[in-house]
């Protein structure tokens, strides 16, 4: 298995203000994984920091064995999609004029799409079923909508890693499983897959494994049976074992999902 | 999956409002257009100089009387071409503009980079009066130097983690905008040439698009097209800096970079257009808006349209501003003030509501 994006040692500081230090994971290609921590533990800035988009102050991030500071912004743009949280647009832009700047990595100053480009923006559509939404305003559509059409952006980077920052957040519950079920979708299709995910409910089943950022312990890398522990969440989160919800079901019914 | 069943579209561009295939016949219309009000506006005038004169000069060789000539080759002609400079240059610095602080509200007027390249003018005419690069004077090098210090400042003021709320980019181009205009009162103080300098100035301020030489007009002529030149490849990127910078970033650009040819080109077009017309507010905010709302947000079709429509606008605007309390005429740009406060305001009320940036 060879890997396709390797923090080593990494650490990170914002205005004197260590983030987090030495942090050090793999994630294997044909992965599909979560990223979970308390809030402000820093989940943003390590997939930030994995899109190239924030530099380390101590460590190196590599992207399929090249050091992302040594790669031009295009070439990261061409390994790696983050699909941001926010994104406002100020004009009227369509779906598809959306979608198709999903390919800026790919075109040169002066150049236009090129029939390659078309069919990666085609390929894109299809993955995530937003062709019915093609012609839509972006501004005007749902949230359910909206996250859709963000990952068909990344997709039509036709990127080696897709980075999701909390996919599901502000989605109802029915829109939510939607795209549990795209990322499902997507991991089958060969896309690895790094998603901060607030909603632990959502992880067992849906992801092969979880990353878990806790205050002042080491990263913690391993399946989401093993690390959605009563135990280790409490530590983890700051909240006791009673409290939470039954999160790893295996235990419980036979069958383990996917 | 969906619950929905997808309705297929089928034609190639239900949606949008004119297809990409289509850019190249409107382009073409538009020219049609700006050729056919030229030539209206330079029959209109104190001396009427009947359209089947001039053709008939050019066609057949019927000589036009000698006076008929200078009026047409001294002083409208030139004129009619600076209106269409103008109108072309502000209408491409307002979108451009418009793309940088991904505001549909940023006019070379509005946020204060016509007001300092009159200053840079002002500076080149009262205090360098000699300084001359090339053989040229030097006020239109300094009009780009105002513009372009300007709107960096107004940009550096303006824009706080990547975003530029209306509030804050309106008041810091109101306040660079008072500064300035009040600095060109200044300079008058320093006029040695008592009145030459005066005159250049108040016509500036009110917006008045002056006779030009065809030396200066070849000069702004040659400095549009280089800026506009370089819009092109600009225009793609502005599309993806309306996703915003995170995105522009994650998608490849050299975000930076890209803001940083945007404000040059744009100071270099309100510089041109300074030059020929003064200030004139408004016609970047107008022209880019009409654009968009035939056009769709595509900045790359946007660009030709808006520069196009933009030379169309200002003709027809000047024409008017000299023939509509003829023999006396108007500013164009006291014209433009009546037109486009409202049309500002009215923009300003729907942006608050829709984009709610």
């Amino acid at each position: 298995m060879t890997s396709l994006l390797d923090f080593h040692g990494v650490s990170f500081a914002y205005e004197g203000r260590t983030i987090f230090s030495g942090v050090n994971f793999t994630l294997p290609r044909g992965e599909c994984v979560a990223l979970i921590g308390p809030n402000g533990i820093g989940k943003t800035t390590l997939l930030r920091l994995a899109a190239g988009l924030l530099p380390c102050s101590a460590g190196r991030v590599l992207l399929g064995q090249r050091d992302v500071n040594t790669l031009r912004r295009m070439e990261v743009a061409r390994l790696v999609a983050m699909v941001s949280q926010r994104v406002e647009v100020p004009f009227e832009f369509t779906v598809e004029q959306i979608i198709e700047q999903g390919r800026t990595p790919y075109l040169g100053l002066f150049g236009g799409l090129r029939p390659s480009d078309r069919q990666a923006i085609e390929r894109a559509i299809d993955m995530t079923d937003v062709g019915y939404l093609r012609h839509r305003i972006f501004n005007q559509l749902s949230g359910g909508e909206r996250q859709r059409v963000k990952i068909a952006l990344g997709l039509a980077q036709e990127p080696n890693l897709l980075l999701l920052d909390e996919p599901t957040q502000n989605l109802d519950i029915g829109r939510q499983l939607e795209l549990l079920d795209l990322i499902g979708n997507l991991n089958a299709n060969g896309v690895t897959i790094l998603a901060a995910m607030h909603d632990l409910p959502l992880i067992e089943g849906n992801f092969s494994s979880v990353l878990l950022l806790s205050p002042n312990q080491p990263l913690l890398q391993g399946s989401p049976s093993s690390v959605l522990k009563p135990k280790i969440l409490e530590r983890a989160f700051n909240c006791s074992p009673r409290q939470q919800p039954v999160l790893v079901k295996s235990d419980l019914l036979k069958d383990a999902a996917i | 999956m969906e619950a929905v069943i997808p309705e297929k579209t089928t034609a190639a561009h239900s949606g949008e409002k004119i297809g990409s295939q289509h850019i190249g016949i409107v382009v073409a219309m538009l020219l049609g257009i700006l050729l056919a009000v030229i030539l209206c506006s330079i029959a209109m005038g104190a001396v009427r100089v009947p359209i089947q004169a001039m053709l008939g000069a050019w066609l057949n060789q019927q000589p036009l009387s000698r006076e008929q000539h200078a009026i047409l080759f001294q002083i409208r002609l030139p004129r009619i071409l600076a209106a269409a400079l103008v109108g072309a240059a502000l209408s491409a610095a307002g979108l451009l503009f418009q793309g940088l602080f991904r505001n549909p509200l940023a006019d070379p007027y509005v946020i204060g980079s016509s007001g300092g390249a009159v200053l840079g003018a002002c500076v080149g005419m009262f205090v360098l009066p000699q300084l001359s690069v090339f053989g040229f004077s030097a006020t239109a090098l300094l009009a780009f130097a105002g513009s372009l210090l300007t709107i960096v400042l107004v940009y550096r003021l303006a824009r706080v983690g990547g975003r530029t709320s209306v509030v804050t980019l309106l008041l810091a181009g109101f306040a660079v905008s008072t500064m300035l205009s009040y600095s060109s009162y200044f300079l008058e103080v320093l006029d040695e040439d008592y009145g030459t300098g005066m005159r250049v100035l108040a016509s500036w301020l009110r917006g008045v698009i002056g006779i030009p030489r065809w030396g200066q007009l070849a000069v702004i002529a040659v400095m549009f097209l280089i800026a506009f030149a370089f819009c092109l490849p600009i225009a793609r990127r502005l599309n993806t800096l309306a996703l915003g910078d995170e995105y522009a970033q994650q998608l490849g650009l050299n975000v930076e970079r890209v803001h940083i040819s945007i404000i040059v080109v744009g100071s270099l077009l309100t510089a041109a257009a300074v030059a020929l017309g003064g200030l004139i507010s408004f016609v970047g905010l107008i022209v880019p808006h009409l654009a968009r709302m035939v056009m769709g947000p595509d900045h790359f079709r946007l660009l030709p349209v808006t520069a196009i429509a933009g030379a169309i606008f200002l003709v027809v605007t000047d024409t008017l501003a000299r023939t509509i309390l003829a023999p006396s005429e108007m500013p164009v740009g006291v014209l433009m003030a009546f037109i486009g406060g409202p049309f500002f305001l009215y923009l300003l009320r729907r942006t608050r509501r829709e984009y709610a940036l």
